[in-house]
């Protein structure tokens, strides 16, 4: 067998090879952050985080809660698509805010203390 | 000293192995569809930015003040004052030039009468420009505590939701 060129061929091969793994690095770059942008936006961080400050400004300032409770569930489901409601109560010496968000997919209950 | 007689060989056999892998790999990874032309980067930095804004203009300004900016804007329909205020949180860069964001805002309140409880209606507060359903809008909301008088109710403590809707010019 004739071997004159096996260097060549080598070379060769090493240098397609190298362009080839550098074309799939840039072809994965433009991906960078799409996952994490997605989950960023899927998950309805600020909407709760919204809901649960409106609630506990309303409960600790306001005087109507009873409106405001109906705003909410109402103005959440039509705009927000979010089951969302409040309510007080009192045990013997605390009063209590519970608060409900569900918008399909994720879901926050908590149980707020007033002192 | 070592045979070199199957050079030749041995760089075949490497080189058809790595073909035949990479060919296994092209295949499992074409079932796993990206689409790198969706804008989901660029509309989740707009959404945190827009969602900032709001939260700041709903804070009020020291503890002496009970309203926030975005309360007083609401009671008093002020449509002057939210558009100077999102416009200099939201547009601001360093140095002299600005962003190219634009926005509409409106507020959507409950409407309560005897025959309906649940309706709602929106009410425009204010635009940078005219929205002409071109653009490449994110929406961004948030919940104000106002005291005033919607439709046709007595003045009480009401839950209204501003809607801004955010895109940047070309």
């Amino acid at each position: 067998m004739n071997e004159d060129a096996q260097w060549i061929i080598m070379m060769g091969f090493l240098v397609s090879f190298s362009f080839f793994f550098l074309a799939m690095v840039i072809n994965q770059s433009t991906v960078v952050g799409q996952t994490t942008a997605e989950s960023v936006s899927e998950f309805p961080k600020n909407d709760i985080r919204d809901t649960r400050d409106a609630i506990l400004w309303s409960v600790n300032n306001g005087t109507d809660t009873d409106w405001v409770q109906r705003d909410m569930s109402a103005i959440s489901l039509s705009r927000r698509d979010a089951v969302v409601g409040f309510s007080t109560f009192t045990s013997i010496d605390h009063e209590f805010v519970y608060i409900h968000f569900n918008n399909g997919v994720t879901s926050y209950n908590e149980n707020w203390t007033i002192l | 000293m070592v045979n070199d007689g199957g050079q030749l060989y041995t760089i075949e056999g490497v080189s058809a192995g790595l073909i035949m892998l990479l060919t296994a790999y092209f295949v499992l990874n074409s079932t796993s569809i990206y689409t790198p032309g969706d804008s989901h980067i660029n509309d989740m930095q707009l959404e945190v930015l827009g969602y900032d804004a709001l939260l700041m203009m709903n804070t009020p300004a020291n503890n002496t003040m009970v309203k926030s900016p975005l309360q007083e804007i609401v009671e008093q329909d002020d449509g002057q004052r939210f558009k100077t205020m999102f416009m200099n949180l939201t547009n601001n860069k360093t140095g002299s030039t600005t962003d190219r964001l634009q926005f509409s805002a409106n507020y959507t309140y409950r409407i309560q009468t005897a025959s309906t409880q649940n309706a709602t209606a929106s009410a425009f507060l204010s635009s940078s420009r005219p929205y002409t359903e071109g653009e490449h809008a994110v929406r961004v909301t948030k919940w104000v505590i106002v005291d005033k008088q919607l439709g046709s109710s007595p003045v009480h403590n009401r839950a209204v939701l501003v809607e801004v809707l955010l895109w940047r010019d070309a």
